[in-house]
């Protein structure tokens, strides 16, 4: 028996559109010994997705292996015909996808779905395999797991989801599991025990686990040998001491300094690059009061009424919420999803209306302005929002969203505007050269400066951020919270930010507030609550960082 | 570009670039007088004098399928604009508005869209009399309804994206965003439909002359000259077969264009 | 915190999802009405004189007596208003009026005409739907991309050909060249097998598309994905998971492939000179008979109307997920439980 159950050589995937020829994946060497957790670490774009596929032979569209050898226990599964790779598919190599949404069938019964594979490559019965299937259930995690056999796949929760597929993934008890970012569409605490099963199953059945992940915090708490990829290469191997203590790539020391769950400390302010006075053209008057606060909430509430078939249930989002933000301070609030971080973040930037409560601005009561008022007020309260994707108008260039805002309110000629963009475009950090381009033709990232960009145009003293780098890649995460950082002591300016992620949070902020299920349980200074938790679900929020383990 | 690689786009170009030479300037491709026949070549197969053939009264069948190209596809693109610029104003006031009026017409358009277009134009050409433009005005009704609804779903999908949100709290007022947002994301998916709604029109109108409510004999339009022919469809094939052919040619060429058009946003 | 209501019984559930898809039902049987009955006579033309002329040219009486009885005869007098609520009645009872052209009952001459029209219909139906599913199926589960291609190819011609174009091909060489098939009439049953073919022709695309659009959906789809990785077969993927998630959204399209065999049958029962409501519907327009016209329109809107109710309700009896959010069952509260992990 050798030692190493998959070895991979010079592995090489290449994919063709009518665009042209990727090459994904270029001559990767790598090895997972028997009963070993392997993680791979990479960004978008670094073909770690790409080699999990072409391990088990399923490319998506366009792709094709051109090159290398993957022997598996004996066996080259490059050579293999597909006929004798179905027989290795899911009875030796099982697989965890990452999208716990769609990777069921929404018309077969969870259980179904497991005794399928069952059936499959095993000798047993219908009966037989479902009832396997219910035991399954129930070492994945599952409570109640034969009611929740019967069901299907939209009645269960995401994490339950992924629960199945991990379920289904180790039916038949195979040699290797192959798990592609298995947590990252899932909440942080979730996160955490999802992966402590893959471990507990692991250590269990002496299964060899090929982890794929973006996020080093989380394959340095869970592998035994870490392989960092970028662009189609392997820049660098070793156990999770060697990687973290002293990498010796140049990439891996970037990631280990951006990967939020690892680094501990606040961001400090860099110089901001102001191109040119034009920048300024949309900055309305300063503050009039000089109040400590910028923004004081209190009791706010707002309460959904959801109609289904007939049936209302109500659902209260946000429930008596209070907080102050100091000038020129982040107030962040952290919380998983359903908290009601959002509800209150729209709230506060008067895009949905409060059902009680106040919210002053600069000493102003605007929890009831509307009309000309409430236009007013935009220019000096702004958002900027998740998805990079979808805030930025496709059909328009970058320049004309920047200088939308300046058009609405009739601010400058089109000279000025344009020179104002390119100002913008400047102190965001933005190669000038993009400014005609349209959003589809840039990355995450930089939509995200164009959207930061945007939201300066007006000369804003609150910024409203909603998970701002939450879509982004480490490295790029890294470079838009310094950025904003570094806007923020130039002009000074007060961020409201929202994010579940406290490795994140942790990197920007003077204020931390915690909620849950619509109420706001903690809030204090930064180091504080971070540093002495006062609520046991704050310990479990920091609990669940990943890399906690290394730190 | 890109797009004229492909074999398929290039030969379905020059095709509706030839029909519409052809459409215009009849008078240029035609090879003898469309009314007149010569009596004693009557029912002559394809030849080198008479390309397609001659009919039942010498009449040269290729020139009148070059002097029917107008009325057969002018009646329909007719059509197809009536269907897209109603379909699309009600859309957008529909989609935009939103709330009982977004109700109300939805509801007239699925009655529109219930009714098959082939019998709604039929009533209105029972009503306005036979002819090129009734028909063309039937058609044009019967795609109204689905142009209404596809601009609709898209006015309201615009409508619920994350910029438009962001541009309301930038300050954009309601009709700058209709003009700068929706409408040039809205346009496209209903451009693409327009241009695969020719080829139904097309075939729409020409099973209407078939049937004989379109251009009145002896008006050499393409669905009449098909039912002319059925007389002779054991003895003169081609007076059928060939106009017929040539309309599946046209749509076809249509089509293809028009999924190149959806594709490539 | 959430306050979900007790799950209401079943049939609470069905009625609440089945009321107002039958409000629905009737609104459009009627607005068809209204929308008929207006352009009808709102149209220039009097319909009654348009009528007449046709049947009797230059004899058409025009003493206004002699018109007026004739008027009550095809209920054509009165206001409109009276003439919309008189024949709203009237149908509502199941008398659709008296033909102006033929004299008879329009109801009798559209139960008639039905039954052939409905053979042919429902055999193109189920033909274009059946070789879609058939093509779409070895189209991607083959291994040879020139095949898929090949096969990929028929379906936009079978849009773009024209109904009376493929009619007359079709009787050519199977009635009068190999006579296999009858080429007009519509006695034997082997008559409608020519009509329908041809209309399966452009059934059977516009379905392909919807369907084939869906099918690559899911191919392309997670669930695919984790189908393949278990180890199934192309065939088993494509049987168990792909078919039934493509059919689901593709049987919304029923309706309108019903609505355009209405369309269709007046070219093919032309072509192949048969009985049926398409013929009926040509003549009636010939003869510019406004009643028969009229009667035909709602009898159609009627069938497309309950196939779009009975499409709906099967929605409810097949896809889970509408099931569940009938009954309002909260995805939530899985979530609730999901926090307490083991």
């Amino acid at each position: 028996m050798t030692h190493n159950l998959l070895t991979v050589t010079g592995l090489t995937v290449d994919y063709t559109s009518r665009s042209g020829t990727t090459h994904a994946v270029r001559g990767v060497d790598f090895a997972v010994p028997r009963g070993a957790i392997v993680a791979i670490v990479g960004e978008s774009g670094s073909g770690k997705s790409t080699i999990s596929q072409a391990i088990v032979r399923s490319l998506a569209e366009g792709g094709k292996l051109v090159g290398g050898a993957i022997e598996f226990d004996g066996r080259d599964l490059a050579m293999l015909p597909e006929r004798a790779l179905r027989s290795i598919r899911g009875k030796e190599i099982g697989f965890v996808p990452q999208d716990p949404s769609n990777s069921l069938n929404p018309l077969l019964k969870v259980g179904e779905q497991i005794a399928e594979t069952l059936r499959l490559h095993t000798k047993l019965s219908k009966t037989d395999a479902a009832a396997e299937a219910v035991r399954i259930l129930d070492e994945v995690g599952i409570p109640n797991a034969a009611a929740r056999a019967g069901q299907y796949p939209h009645e269960l929760s995401g994490g339950m989801k992924q629960r199945v597929l991990i379920g289904i993934a180790w039916a038949c008890t195979p040699k290797l599991v192959i798990a592609d970012e298995p947590t990252s569409a899932l909440d942080v605490t979730v996160q955490r025990h999802v992966l402590d099963r893959i471990e507990l199953l692991a250590r269990e059945h002496g299964t060899s686990v090929l982890l794929v992940t973006h996020d080093l915090a989380v394959a340095a708490d869970r592998a035994d040998q870490i392989i960092v990829m970028q662009r189609g290469l392997v820049v660098e191997t070793g156990t999770a001491a060697e990687v973290l203590g002293s990498p010796k790539h140049e990439y891996t020391r970037e990631l280990v300094a951006a990967a939020p769950g690892l680094s501990s400390t606040r961001l400090v302010a860099r110089e901001v690059n102001i191109a040119s006075d034009a920048l300024t053209l949309g900055f309305g008057a300063p503050a009039v009061h000089d109040t400590p606060n910028i923004l004081e909430v209190e009791h706010l509430t707002k309460t959904f009424v959801l109609k289904s078939a007939g049936v209302a249930t109500s659902f209260t989002a946000a429930d008596d919420v209070s907080f102050q933000i100091p000038r020129g301070s982040t107030f962040s609030i952290v919380g998983e999803s359903g908290s009601g971080k959002t509800t209150t973040a729209r709230m506060v930037a008067r895009i949905a209306s409060a059902d009680s409560g106040s919210i002053r601005f600069d000493d102003d009561d605007i929890s009831d302005i509307t009309g000309d008022a409430l236009r007013q007020l935009r220019r000096r309260i702004q958002v900027v929002y998740q998805n990079p994707f979808g805030s930025l108008d496709p059909t328009m260039s970058v320049t004309r969203i920047v200088t939308e805002p300046l058009r609405a309110f009739h601010i400058g000629s089109k000279a000025q505007r344009a020179e104002t963009a390119r100002a913008l475009l400047s102190a965001v950090r933005l190669d000038p050269d993009l400014a005609e381009r349209r959003p589809t033709q840039l990355s995450g990232g930089q939509r995200q400066r164009v959207a930061i960009a945007r939201a300066l145009a007006l000369g804003p003293e609150l910024l409203v951020l909603d998970e701002p780098v939450s879509a982004l890649d480490v490295s790029v995460q890294e470079q838009i919270l310094q950025l904003l950082v570094d806007l923020q002591a130039e002009f000074g300016l007060s961020y409201l930010f929202i994010s579940h992620d406290l490795g994140v949070i942790r990197q920007v902020s003077d204020h931390i507030a915690v909620m849950k299920l619509g109420r706001m349980i903690e809030q204090g200074p930064a180091r504080i609550v971070m540093a002495n938790p006062a609520e046991q679900y704050t310990r479990e929020l920091l609990e669940a960082i990943p890399g906690r383990r290394s730190a | 570009m890109r797009l004229l690689r492909q074999p398929g786009i290039i030969v379905s170009g020059l095709i509706i670039l030839l029909t519409v030479a052809v459409m215009l300037f009849p008078g240029v491709f035609a090879t003898h007088d469309p009314f007149e026949g010569v009596a004693v070549d009557r029912l002559q197969g394809p030849n080198g004098t008479y390309f397609f053939g001659t009919d039942h009264l010498g009449r040269d069948l290729y020139s009148r399928v070059v002097y029917g190209a107008f009325l057969s596809l002018a009646s329909a693109g007719t059509a197809v604009l009536v269907g897209v610029v109603v379909g699309a104003v009600v859309g957008l006031l529909s989609g935009f508005v939103g709330g009982r009026v977004d109700f109300v017409i939805m509801r007239f358009v699925d009655v529109l869209i219930a009714v098959p277009s082939i019998l709604l134009a039929l009533i209105v050409v029972a009503s306005l009399g036979f002819g090129p433009w009734s028909v063309a005005l039937g058609v044009g009704l019967g795609a109204t309804g689905s142009f209404t609804r596809i601009m609709r779903s898209q006015v309201v999908r615009v409508r619920n994206e994350e910029y438009v949100e962001a541009a309301r709290t930038l300050g954009v007022r309601w009709p700058s965003i209709l003009f700068s947002h929706i409408l040039p994301n809205s346009a496209r998916p209903v451009i693409a439909y327009a241009a695969l709604e020719l080829g139904t029109a097309i075939l729409a109108v020409s099973a209407l002359s078939f049937l004989g409510f379109g251009a009145q004999p002896p008006e050499p339009e393409w669905g009449a000259l098909v039912s002319a022919g059925r007389d002779f469809v054991s003895t003169a094939w081609w007076l059928s077969v060939i106009p017929g052919f040539v309309i599946l040619v046209i749509v076809l060429a249509v089509n293809r264009l028009a999924r190149a058009i959806g594709e490539n946003k | 915190m959430k306050s979900a209501g007790t799950p209401p019984n079943r049939f609470v559930v069905a009625l609440r999802y089945l009321a107002p898809k039958i409000v629905q039902f009737v609104f459009v049987i009627w607005a068809t009405y209204t929308v008929t009955f207006l352009l009808i006579h709102l149209l220039p033309g009097d319909p009654l004189l348009a009528a007449l002329s046709v049947k009797g040219g230059d004899a058409t009486t025009t003493d206004p007596e002699a018109l007026e009885v004739l008027r009550a005869q095809y209920g054509l007098d009165g206001s409109l208003w009276q003439q919309y609520w008189g024949h709203l009645v009237q149908a509502l009872q199941g008398d659709l009026g008296t033909s102006i052209a033929t004299g008879q009952p329009v109801g009798d001459m559209i139960s008639r005409a039905l039954p052939n029209t409905a053979a042919v219909a429902v055999l193109a139906l189920v033909l274009g739907v059946l070789s879609s599913i058939v093509i779409t199926y070895f189209a991607y589960v083959t291994r040879w991309s020139w095949v898929r291609n090949t096969l990929l190819q028929i379906p936009p011609l079978g849009v773009a050909i024209p109904a009376f174009l493929s009619g007359l091909v079709l009787v050519s060489v199977f009635a009068f060249g190999l006579d296999l098939f009858p080429s007009s009439g519509s006695r034997s049953p082997l008559s409608i097998v020519l009509p329908a073919i041809t209309l399966a022709l452009p059934v059977g695309a516009i379905f392909f598309q919807v369907f084939s659009a869906a099918v690559l959906e899911a191919m392309a789809s997670p669930y695919v994905f984790t189908a393949t990785a278990k180890g199934l077969a192309p065939r088993t993927i494509f049987l168990r998971h792909v078919l039934r998630n493509s059919l689901l959204p593709s049987i919304t399209i029923l309706g309108l492939l019903i609505g355009y065999l209405a369309g269709g049958t007046a070219v093919v029962e032309t072509v192949f000179s048969r009985d049926g409501i398409g013929r009926l519907t040509v003549d009636a327009v010939l003869a510019r008979d406004s009643n028969v016209i009229q009667g035909i329109i709602i009898v159609v809107a009627l069938v497309y109307s309950v196939v779009n109710l009975l499409v709906d309700l099967s929605y409810g009896v097949i896809d889970p997920r509408t099931r569940a959010k009938l009954s309002g069952r909260s995805v939530a509260r899985a979530k609730d439980e999901a926090a307490v992990e083991a």
